[in-house]
């Protein structure tokens, strides 16, 4: 039941307008990037960003079927919408692979990477099924049930291979630790088996995912930075070594942590916030430090592996060629770049980083915009993801809730490891930089993604689910 | 289950991650140099340009070394994709159907073959092969085209230098050049591997001269390494800069002459102006075209066959052989006699054969006369007086005192020394003193007649062709030189300081006068032993032939002589291994030369014919003693 006709009334502004400047950046970086000189109108179609500008056209276009379709379709319609997804992962492995993978549907530059499509169908159809479950009633088969929701099509990407989404695929797993949907379960069966032994809840099980998630990231940080040493322009002839380096971060962030919280939260809260920094800073100090000692103590073809696939080792020419090119692209841009469309290491006409309109697109911006650029482009992402959950948060709809978490979550992957891959925080693994990055079929399914959640938003008033 | 808290946690992480990233991007954007070090490793390229080498030329102006330095715009035809013809021929200045044409003859020069198996006619052009597609382009013309070559695959330029010595002849002066080794690179900045590097001559004299400055380019290079453009619009670039030409003493038709001269004879001949010290030919034989060292191919194939070959063509015999000079040595002891004053230009000494032998002819009455003569009993007498002057009474001591002055004679005439020039790979001779003979008999345990043989050029003494033909250039300016050079001028900036200053000999110029009546005589008086040098009624010629005894063969035939008399534009030293006594081969060889450059032409064509065609290679000499 609608309260009013108007398709605009309710639109969340804010995340649109951030939609729509990233769009827009987009089409200009990638006419800087992919710039032609011989076809230097940004409107010929036949060069990438002519392309680009259609896609958008289309994505746009997509868009305002999205907000004419009345969004109940979406969780009414949630088991055909992922079946239709689902069946498009299977019909792309009998495709023949293009570079050694079969992710393209179609034919020449028509095809379209269901990969990418997959997503949205998986985020409707967890957040149908997550708006079902009593979740206080959950137990091994609503978790299993959850889990197949998101492993199922991970695996059949798997088989593309499409490492990048398959990676991005678990951010799900954020999305069921929001709704309480853990591990819990399966280790309390593990674990009240031992004689003596009743839990309810396990800290473990519940909060698996973050610190799964914290960990990896804290720890390359560690690896990253451990065996370098730094030298500050403010404090020249003393050498900081990058463990302690992290180890001083740690300190100016739980620091920063307490006077934040301490700001925001309640004076009852007070002790608590005092106690849940000072646990993080320890669990963060000591898991640098277990990462920065036991490196240390490992065999030496083996941190030779590990620095290779860090991209550590010094082999510039060789293994780590793309990233060490990338990370010299945006490092040489400075505080304020090298201007538009003067990139001389990033240009898709230099050649020197690959991928410099699809995944390496940070490359240029940061090149021609130097730091101003890359500040730029971090804050929109932190708005929009901030934006986003906020809109989560004020759904009545459990539905509209776990969907806008899902948006959140694949975006902030992409956000994380795509600019993570540019400075060197990440490896090198393929996935696009939403709104940026040249391709049809990411800036089609981001759009639709993010429209839906609009219409969702938009409706918010409407349902009581 | 409180689950709102959760919201929390996943706020924090993306404002974690923003905020660590935002740290990460600020060090390596704005902090850390070591990013921007690496982008212009990875796409700046600092091309450097080397200009051609210095050219050079003779006295008479004529271009005698010279560069084959050129790009070529090579073409596979492979590589090529989409060649848009309009816009290339824009880049080249042509017109597209040039373009077009130029394919065409590409193809029509490489001709057909008829395949021997199938009997069909097929061309021979192959299109995974590069053919120049446009040669010889300049400087200029390539820096235009080349930063524009990455838009049309499968061109590319090619830089091609080398020498080229358009006379074939002068091999032992102009030396050769090779590739620089890691050594020179590791010393010197300027080198970069595949440089070439002057080896030997004057080419590795002159290098740091004829190499010129070398131009710094900075480009924005692609991953395949093509030039993009030019950094900062060329701010920081520099030109490259050819030597100013070298200008050189010889006279390229006298060299090319003398060399024809000496074919089938082993030996040199030096030819220097008097007034300049300039060297107007330097012969050496058996010689080669120097053109058949220049390249890497040429020298690979060429320099060992040069070095195993029996004629030593790679020895600068007229620098680096010490000979002993013969009776050419008669005029120095004569000179420094009359300057001793233990003779007088009347002195006469008997021809009795009795300590050194001699021909048959009439005692000498007079210093010219025992020069025209070359007689060895006349300056045997002339040396011991130079030598035993009688200033100490043990006979020994008067020795020692002697012959450190004679020595000091002959080093005033630049013997027993080396010269202080642009030539390289120079010898000094050898001029015994007192302490020479001391090691090599025992302090005071010689005296003159140990050493007699020194009078008459033989025993230690030792000179080389160019130190003969100084003498002579000595004897023609009547008592001083200038030090025999090659290059008479850098550019326009004139010899090298070294090159204006006279050196004198302790001789004072009055003495000089019946000793070249002496040599006149040799040439022109009857009797005298070297008649075979004159060349023409107007112009005359003092001579002096020698013969030095080579106890491993035949004589050497020895010749040295300046001309005109009275105002001497020549001197010249002719040096002909085992060729017998020095009138016989030396001497018309000298008077050749000589006529060449003073008349520009021979008259006496039986003369050139008869040295022309001489074989003189037939006695073969056993391996040279040296030092």
């Amino acid at each position: 039941m609608r309260r009013d006709d108007s398709l605009t009334q309710h639109v969340d502004w804010w995340l649109f307008t951030v939609v729509i400047i990233m769009l827009g950046m987009g089409i200009a970086n990638v006419y800087s990037a992919a710039y032609n000189p011989d076809h230097p109108s940004i409107f010929d179609f036949s060069q990438k960003y002519g392309k680009q500008i259609i896609w958008v056209g289309v994505s746009l276009f997509l868009g305002l079927i999205v907000f004419l379709i009345d969004a109940d379709i979406y969780r009414k319609f949630a088991i055909p919408i992922y079946l239709f997804t689902f069946s498009l992962l299977v019909l792309v492995l009998f495709m023949p692979a293009v570079h050694g993978a079969r992710a393209w549907l179609g034919f020449g530059s028509l095809g379209i990477q269901p990969a990418e499509f997959a997503k949205i169908g998986t985020a409707i159809a967890l957040s149908t099924y997550i708006s079902q479950v009593n979740i206080k009633q959950q137990n091994i088969p609503t978790v299993f049930l959850a889990l197949g929701i998101v492993v199922v099509p991970m695996i059949m990407i798997l088989l593309q291979p499409d490492a990048g989404t398959f990676v991005v695929f678990t951010s799900f797993f954020f999305v069921l630790y929001r709704e309480g949907i853990t591990f819990d379960p399966i280790v309390l069966r593990i674990v009240n088996t031992l004689p003596g032994v009743k839990f309810k809840e396990t800290w473990v099980g519940s909060h698996f995912i973050p610190i799964l998630f914290f960990t990896v990231f804290l720890s390359l940080i560690t690896l990253l930075m451990s065996g370098n040493e730094y030298e500050f322009t403010f404090m020249r002839g003393v050498l900081i070594s990058g463990f302690w380096g992290i180890i001083i971060v740690l300190v100016i962030i739980a620091i920063l942590a307490y006077l934040l919280l301490r700001f925001i939260s309640s004076k009852r809260e007070k002790g608590r916030v005092l106690a849940i920094v000072l646990i993080g800073f320890s669990l963060s100090a000591i898991i640098a430090t277990t990462v920065n000692f036991s490196f240390k103590n490992l065999a030496e073809h083996q941190k030779d592996r590990i620095e290779l696939f860090l991209g550590l080792k010094q082999d510039p020419d060789g293994e780590d060629y793309n990233r060490n090119r990338a990370m010299a692209a945006v490092g040489s841009g400075g505080m304020f770049g090298k201007g538009y469309q003067q990139a001389s290491v990033a240009s898709v006409e230099a050649n020197h980083v690959p991928e410099s309109e699809t995944d390496f697109i940070f490359c240029p911006l940061a090149e021609e915009w130097g730091f101003m650029g890359s500040i730029a482009i971090v804050f929109l992402f932190m708005f929009m993801l901030i934006r986003i959950v906020v809109i989560a948060e004020r759904q009545r709809s459990t539905f509209n809730r776990v969907y806008a978490y899902c948006v959140a979550m694949i975006v902030f992957y992409h956000f994380a490891v795509n600019i993570g891959m540019n400075i060197g925080f990440a490896p090198v693994i393929g996935i696009p930089l939403p709104f940026f990055s040249y391709g049809g079929s990411s800036l089609m399914s981001f759009s639709m993604m993010l429209f839906i959640l609009l219409k969702l938003d938009s409706q918010r008033r409407d349902v009581l689910h | 289950m409180n689950l709102d808290g959760r919201k929390y946690v996943i706020l924090v992480f993306i404002i974690l991650v923003g905020i660590v990233y935002l740290a990460r991007l600020f060090f390596m954007q704005v902090v850390d140099d070591t990013w921007k070090l690496r982008a212009e490793e990875i796409a700046e390229k600092r091309k450097e340009i080397t200009p051609p080498r210095g050219i050079v030329f003779d006295r008479k102006g004529k271009k005698i070394v010279t560069n084959r330095s050129y790009y070529n715009l090579m073409m596979r035809e492979d590589d090529i994709v989409d060649l848009d013809t309009v816009a290339f021929a824009k880049l080249l200045g042509w017109t597209p159907q040039e373009v077009k044409n130029r394919f065409w003859n590409i193809r029509k020069k490489e001709g057909k073959y008829r395949n021997p198996h199938t009997g069909k006619l097929q061309e021979n052009y192959q299109s995974q092969r590069p053919y120049p597609f446009i040669e010889e382009l300049t400087i200029d013309e390539i820096t235009r085209i080349a930063p524009n070559l990455s838009k049309f695959p499968g061109f590319y330029e090619d830089l091609t230098s080398m020498r080229f010595y358009p006379y074939a002849g002068g091999a032992n002066i102009f030396g050769y050049l090779s590739e620089v080794n890691q050594e020179e690179i590791d010393e010197d900045p300027f080198y970069r591997r595949g440089d070439h590097i002057g080896r030997a001559g004057m080419e590795r004299f002159y290098e740091k001269e004829l190499r010129g400055r070398k131009g710094i380019k900075y480009i924005v290079t692609s991953a395949s390494m093509n030039a993009i453009e030019s950094y900062a619009n060329g701010k920081y670039d520099t030109t490259a800069r050819q030597s100013p030409p070298l200008k050189m003493g010889v006279d390229i038709d006298l060299q090319v002459y003398g060399e024809r001269l000496m074919i089938n004879k082993r030996g040199c001949i030096v030819a220097i102006e008097p007034a300049t010290g300039e060297i107007l030919a330097l012969v050496s034989s058996p010689s080669f075209d120097p053109n058949l060292l220049v390249g890497k191919q040429n020298i690979s194939k060429n320099y060992p066959t040069f070095l195993l070959d029996e004629g030593k063509p790679l020895y600068p015999r007229p620098l680096a052989a010490e000979y002993p000079p013969g009776s050419i040595f008669k005029l120095v002891q004569a000179l420094i006699g009359l300057q001793e004053g233990v003779i007088t230009p009347e002195s006469g000494f008997p021809c009795n054969k009795s300590m050194v032998g001699c021909h048959n002819h009439p005692s000498a009455g007079s210093l010219p006369d025992g020069i025209k003569h070359s007689c060895n009993p006349y300056f045997y007498y002339v040396t011991r007086r130079i030598i035993q002057q009688g200033k100490k009474r043990s006979m020994f001591a008067d020795a020692e005192v002697g012959l450190n002055r004679w020595s000091d004679f002959m080093h005033s005439f630049g013997l027993g020394e080396k010269f202080d020039s642009d030539i390289t790979g120079l010898r000094p001779g050898l001029i015994p003193n007192a302490a020479y003979y001391d090691e090599w008999y025992g302090h005071h345990t010689w005296a003159f007649s140990t050493i007699r043989s020194i009078s008459i050029g033989q025993g230690e003494v030792k000179v080389t062709p160019l130190q003969m033909a100084n003498i002579a250039a000595i004897i023609a300016n009547k008592g001083w030189y200038y030090t025999p050079h090659f290059v008479r001028s850098i550019g326009d900036s004139g010899p090298l300081p070294q090159f204006r200053k006279k050196h004198y000999t302790m001789v004072e110029s009055q003495h000089f006068t019946p000793v070249i009546e002496g040599m006149r005589r040799a040439v022109y008086a009857p009797g005298g032993t070297a008649h075979r040098a004159s060349f023409a009624e107007d112009i005359i010629v003092c001579g002096k032939t020698g013969t030095a005894q080579n106890p491993a063969g035949e004589d050497h035939s020895i010749f040295i002589s300046f001309a005109p008399m009275d105002k001497p534009k020549i001197a010249i030293a002719v040096f002909i291994e085992n060729a017998g006594f020095g009138g016989v081969w030396a001497a018309p060889m000298a008077s050749l030369m000589m006529e060449k450059y003073l008349k520009g032409k021979i008259t006496d064509k039986e003369k050139e014919t008869r040295i022309l065609t001489a074989n003189l290679l037939n006695v073969k000499p056993k391996p040279k003693k040296r030092k």
